[in-house]
C-alpha cells in the first residue's frame, strides 16, 4: 500500500486544512478513504457517536498538485484508514505558509499519514517540519461499513436558512432543554422548537425554498410539516464545526427518524445525518 | 523596601509574574523567583532600580543584612496581575512595600479617576533557593531573537510536557517527547529542525540531544517575544542542566531547566544540595533534578552569570571595581550588587561598603528622576 500527496497552491492548502478543522469539530476520529479520485472522511453510525453518521467527499484534483496511490490491490485501489482528524488539523494549521506540503503514507511507530513541509525563511535553507499522525489501517472485510450513505426517503427537503443564524438561535436553546424538533414543510417554512415543562420556544423561518428533487413534492400537501426530534448538542455541534457558509445548505426530513444535513462547497460536499430520538413520557 | 513602578512597567512586573506562575508556586520577591516543587526548573527575573520610578531599601540601615528574601504564594500573587490590559488601561502606578514588623507585602495600584487598590499579602521570610549553573562550562551556546524560538515551539501543542533539543555542528532540531510504554500509538510526533545560519550566535562544543519540560518555558519565551529580547541558551550533554537568558538594560531574566540524564532508564533522582529535603518524584513526567540548588542566604556561591554578559563577570571578580564604581555601567553594578548583597558572609570586610553603596545609588535615583522616564519605554 502507498500513498503520496503534493500540495503546492496555498489556497488549496488553506481550503484543505479548512476542511479537516471542520471534521475535527464533528467527530473524534473517523475513517479517511482515499482512492485514485477522492478522499473520503466517513463516520459510521454507530451508537457510541449518538447514532450520528457523517460523509465528507473531496475530489483530490482540487487540492493536490501530485497525488499516487497504490491501494490495498489491483482490483480494489484504495486505502482506508482511521484517524484522529484533530491531528490532522493541528499537523497541517503549523505548516501554512510553506512552499510545499507532502502527505505520505509511512511506517514509523505505527503506520502513519507523515506531513512534511519545508518552510521559508529568510537564509537560503528552510525549515524542515515533519509530523507523524498516527493512523489504522482499516482491513477489507470492514469496508462494508463505510460506504456512501444513500439519499434516504425524506418526507420533506428544504434550504436551510443561514447557519450563523441558526447557530445562534440553537446556541441559545440548547441552555433551556437537551431536545430540539426540527420541522419543515415543501412550501418553504421551517420551525425550530423546544419544549420544557417551563417554557416553550419556536423560531420561524420562512420563505427558505426547497431543493428541486421532484420525488417528494408531488404526492404531498405542501403545508404538512414533518419533524424529528433529536439531540440539540449533535446540532449544535453540527453548526460549530462551519467555518464558512456554504453555496448550497440543505436538510432532508424523514419524518420521526433522520435529519439528513447536506452542505456544498465549491471544492467538496459534507453530509451529516442525525437520528431522531424518541419522544420521552 | 519600597518601589514604585510606573504602567508599563507593571505590565512588564505582570508578565514577569505570568512567566515565573508556569514554574513554581511560591514567588520570592526582591529578584522576582520562583522554583518548582520538583527542584528540576527555576526561574529569576532581576530588576535593575533603575526599572522603578523610586526604588529604596528601607530607612534603617543596620550592618545586619537588610535583604528580606519574602516568599509569597504565587496564587495570591498572580491574581493581582491577572489581567495586563485592564491593568494597562486603569493602572497609573504600582507602589509596592515591604514592612518586615507586620509580615506583610503591601501592593498597591493607583487607578485613574482616583482610585487605589491596596492588597496586603501575607509573605513568610524564607532564603530563596539559587540555581547554580556554571555557564562558562557550557560547551554550547545558541543566541537568536526570541521570535525564533517561539517559531520552534508553536509547532507544538501546549498540552506537550517535554521535547528534545538535538544539536549538531549542521543542525539544530526539536522533537516531541513521549515515554516508552505509553500508549504512543495515538500521539502525534512531531519533528522541525533547522540550520545553524538562523541564530545571532551558534556554538556547538558537543553534539547533544537533550530533553527538558517546554511547558514550564513557555512563559519565559512570551516574555521575551513581547520585550523583543534575543535569547541565549546554554547548554552541555544530557543530563546537564540548560539555562535560558535575556537581559537588556533594565532586567535581566533566567530559566534554568533540568534534563533527563542520557541513559533511557530512570535512575534514582540525582538528589541536589540543598538545605530543604527535594518533594520526591511522583508522576511520570517528573525529570530528576539534576539542577544543583543552593541557599543563598550565608556565604554560598552566586548564581554565575552567562557567558553573554562579560560586563557582570567583570563586577563579581576583583574587589577594587566594587569600590572604584567608575569603570562600569550603573545599572550593572546594580545589578550584580543585588547578587551580591545575597550573599554576605564571602564578603564580610566589605559588607558594610556595599550596604552604603546600594544606599547611595538608591539616592541617586531619585535625583536622576527625570531619567527614569526612559524605562516606560519597553
Amino acid at each position: 500500500m502507498k500513498f503520496r500527496g503534493k500540495i503546492i497552491d496555498v489556497a488549496c492548502l488553506n481550503h484543505f486544512s479548512r476542511v479537516v478543522t471542520t471534521i475535527s469539530k464533528l467527530t473524534k476520529t473517523c475513517v479517511l478513504r482515499l482512492t485514485p479520485d477522492n478522499l473520503f472522511f466517513v463516520l459510521s453510525g454507530k451508537v457510541a457517536n449518538g447514532g450520528v453518521s457523517m460523509w465528507c467527499e473531496l475530489s483530490q484534483a482540487n487540492f493536490f498538485d501530485e497525488y499516487q496511490i497504490e491501494g490495498v490491490s489491483p482490483e480494489d485501489n484504495e486505502i482506508c484508514l482511521e484517524v484522529a482528524p484533530e491531528n490532522l488539523s493541528r499537523a497541517l494549521k503549523t505548516v501554512q505558509n510553506a512552499k510545499a506540503v507532502k502527505v505520505k503514507l509511512t511506517k514509523k511507530h505505527c503506520p502513519c499519514l507523515t506531513i512534511a513541509a519545508e518552510l521559508p525563511t529568510l537564509s537560503s535553507i528552510g525549515r524542515i517540519v515533519t509530523h507523524d499522525v498516527p493512523v489504522d489501517v482499516i482491513p477489507r472485510r470492514l469496508w462494508h461499513e463505510f460506504k456512501e450513505p444513500s439519499m434516504p426517503d425524506f418526507d420533506v427537503s428544504i434550504f436551510l436558512p443561514h447557519l450563523k443564524t441558526m447557530k445562534n438561535v440553537v446556541d441559545r436553546m440548547k441552555n433551556l432543554s437537551n431536545f430540539l424538533v426540527i420541522e419543515a414543510s415543501q412550501n418553504g417554512q421551517m420551525n425550530l422548537k423546544i419544549e420544557t415543562d417551563l417554557v416553550s420556544v419556536t423560531t420561524h423561518f420562512k420563505d427558505l425554498g426547497n431543493p428541486p428533487w421532484g420525488r417528494a413534492s408531488q404526492s404531498r400537501n405542501p403545508d404538512t410539516m414533518a419533524e424529528a426530534r433529536v439531540d440539540i448538542r449533535r446540532l449544535q455541534q453540527f453548526l460549530m464545526g462551519q467555518q464558512v457558509q456554504p453555496s448550497k445548505a440543505m436538510c432532508n426530513i424523514v419524518h420521526h427518524k433522520v435529519v439528513h444535513l447536506i452542505l456544498l462547497h465549491e471544492d467538496m460536499s459534507l453530509q451529516y445525518f442525525i437520528p431522531a430520538v424518541v419522544q420521552s413520557g | 523596601m519600597n518601589c514604585v513602578l510606573e504602567v508599563n512597567c507593571v505590565k512588564a512586573f505582570g508578565k514577569a509574574i505570568h512567566a515565573l506562575s508556569r514554574i513554581g508556586e511560591d514567588l520570592w520577591l526582591l529578584a522576582l523567583r520562583s522554583v518548582n516543587s520538583a527542584h528540576s526548573a527555576y526561574a529569576c527575573f532581576v530588576f535593575s532600580p533603575m526599572f522603578f520610578q523610586h526604588y529604596s531599601l528601607g530607612s534603617n540601615q543596620d550592618q545586619g543584612s537588610e535583604i528580606i528574601h519574602c516568599k509569597l504564594a504565587m496564587k495570591s500573587v498572580l491574581p493581582l496581575f491577572r489581567s495586563l490590559t485592564s491593568i494597562e488601561r486603569n493602572v497609573e502606578r504600582c507602589q509596592i512595600t515591604i514592612n518586615t514588623t507586620s509580615d506583610r507585602v503591601k501592593i498597591m495600584f493607583i487607578c485613574k479617576h482616583g482610585l487605589t487598590k491596596t492588597h496586603n499579602l501575607h509573605f513568610q521570610e524564607s532564603e530563596s533557593l539559587q540555581a547554580e549553573f556554571a555557564a562558562d562550562l557550557c560547551p554550547n551556546i545558541l543566541k537568536a531573537p526570541a521570535r525564533l524560538f517561539s517559531d520552534m515551539v508553536i509547532h507544538f501543542p501546549l498540552s506537550q510536557e517535554e521535547i528534545t533539543l538535538s544539536t549538531t555542528p549542521h543542525r539544530v532540531s526539536l522533537r516531541n517527547y513521549y515515554e516508552e510504554g505509553n500508549d504512543h500509538l495515538k500521539f502525534m510526533y512531531t519533528e522541525m529542525s533547522l540550520h545553524p545560519d538562523e541564530f545571532e550566535h551558534f556554538q556547538v562544543g558537543v553534539e547533544s540531544d537533550i530533553t527538558f519540560c517546554l511547558k514550564e518555558l513557555r512563559g519565559f519565551l512570551a516574555f521575551a517575544e513581547s520585550h523583543c529580547l534575543p535569547v541565549s541558551v546554554l547548554f552541555g550533554a544530557a543530563g546537564k542542566p540548560v539555562c535560558f537568558f535575556i537581559e537588556d538594560m533594565f532586567l535581566e531574566a533566567t530559566v534554568v531547566l533540568a534534563t533527563l540524564p542520557a541513559s533511557d532508564n530512570r535512575s534514582p533522582s540525582h538528589s541536589p544540595r540543598c538545605g530543604e529535603a527535594v518533594a520526591p518524584a511522583t508522576t511520570p513526567q517528573d525529570v530528576p533534578a539534576e539542577t544543583e540548588m543552593i541557599m543563598s542566604s550565608k556565604g554560598s556561591p552566586i548564581f554565575q552569570p552567562p557567558f553573554p554578559s562579560l560586563h557582570y563577570l567583570e563586577s563579581l571578580v576583583p574587589e577594587e571595581d566594587v569600590a572604584s564604581g567608575a569603570a562600569t555601567p550603573a545599572s550593572s553594578q546594580i545589578c550584580s550588587l543585588l547578587f551580591k548583597a545575597l550573599s554576605s558572609e564571602q564578603d564580610d570586610n566589605l559588607g558594610a561598603a556595599h550596604l552604603s553603596v546600594l544606599a547611595c545609588y538608591s539616592d541617586t535615583e531619585e535625583a536622576v528622576e527625570g531619567e527614569t522616564r526612559r524605562s516606560a519605554s519597553f
